[in-house]
């Protein structure tokens, strides 16, 4: 038997395992994630004693991920005050454990380390570091569960750009990047911040480019999330209300 | 020995490493054992298949067909050694 038709014999009884008992599957595999997280984290660190440019990179990196957070918070707490509505709805969530994303997740999901024995439920919304809203949950299994980013490539959220807050159609492309189509006289610019439904309007990301040409009546949007999708290691999740999990056509029930 | 070694590492990248990775290890890998890119994209996706994001399993489909790839050519290469 070679090696390959081995490798092909124990993957199948990987997927048998995964399609019979989900559950038990994410169990067996969840350390080797966290191994995957322990092994990045220590080349990282082993990296950054070579030059002290890695560890400027390195702090800088720490820097503006925490500098986006706070500047997401700020602007969530500022709609909450320029809202009614936003003030007093805050809940406590369930803080979850990442175990898997992008970009070892291809497919741009989040595996997190809750289910429902935490009372996780599908159309949970999770929010990342200063309240970003990541995604919803799209599967739920006994002690794990599934994000489904709004960047996911094809799935869609209704959303405001700009001071304005112009009403825009959010499209995930994956890789924590999404896109919009807007009219030309909306007048968005590089930096404006995108907000999404939640609790008020709440910030998702900025515009990072801004694609036009004359001959259309629109321009493209091109938005970067608030927070990195590859370096999130727990998030925040809350129920939004059925309404928002509603309008959202592909968060739909999948076996996990 | 290397061809186990090349197998496993490319299984273990799945995991480990991003996806482009594993896909160099399975080019690496696939003229000396063709099924590892079948084995890889079925592992990748039995890891991280989304049935609402993407509709198809692609890393699977794209190993499948490295994989036949694979098997055309070695029996090109037979047919022309014999001949």
């Amino acid at each position: 038997m070679s090696w390959g038709a081995f490798a092909l014999a124990a993957v199948v009884l990987v997927l048998l395992l995964r399609l019979l008992a989900p559950n038990a599957f994410w169990y067996v595999f969840t350390p080797a994630f966290r191994a995957a997280d322990a092994l990045a984290a220590g080349s990282h660190a082993v990296l950054s004693r070579f030059a002290d440019t890695a560890a400027l990179a390195l702090q800088n990196e720490q820097l503006m991920r925490e500098n986006a957070a706070l500047a997401s918070e700020n602007l969530a707490l500022a709609e909450k005050v320029s809202s009614i509505e936003g003030l007093g709805s805050g809940t406590a969530g369930i803080v979850a454990g990442v175990v898997a994303r992008p970009p070892a997740s291809p497919y741009d999901i989040l595996v997190l380390s809750k289910g429902s024995a935490e009372d996780v439920a599908l159309g949970m919304e999770a929010f990342g570091e200063g309240g970003v809203p990541l995604g919803i949950v799209s599967s739920v299994l006994e002690n794990f569960s599934r994000v489904t980013p709004f960047s996911a490539p094809n799935a869609t959220v209704e959303g405001w750009v700009g001071r304005a807050h112009t009403p825009v159609t959010l499209l995930g492309v994956g890789g924590g990047a999404m896109r919009a189509s807007i009219a030309h006289a909306a007048g968005v610019l590089v930096g404006d911040t995108v907000f999404v439904p939640g609790p008020g309007l709440l910030p998702i990301g900025r515009v990072v480019r801004v694609d036009s040409d004359s001959s259309l009546p629109t321009v493209t949007l091109h938005i970067q999330l608030a927070l990195n999708l590859f370096s999130i290691r727990w998030v925040e999740l809350r129920a939004t209300g059925p309404a928002f999990v509603d309008a959202l056509p592909w968060a739909t029930t999948m076996p996990l | 020995m290397m061809r186990g070694i090349l197998t496993f590492s490319t299984l273990a990248s799945v995991i480990f490493f991003p996806w482009p990775l594993t896909v160099l290890l399975a080019f690496a890998s696939v003229p000396f054992e063709p099924l590892v890119p079948l084995a890889a994209g079925l592992f990748a996706d039995t890891l991280y298949y989304t049935p609402s994001a993407g509709g198809l399993p692609v890393f699977t489909l794209c190993g499948a067909a490295m994989t036949i790839a694979a098997f055309f050519v070695r029996s090109r290469l037979v047919a022309g050694s014999i001949g």
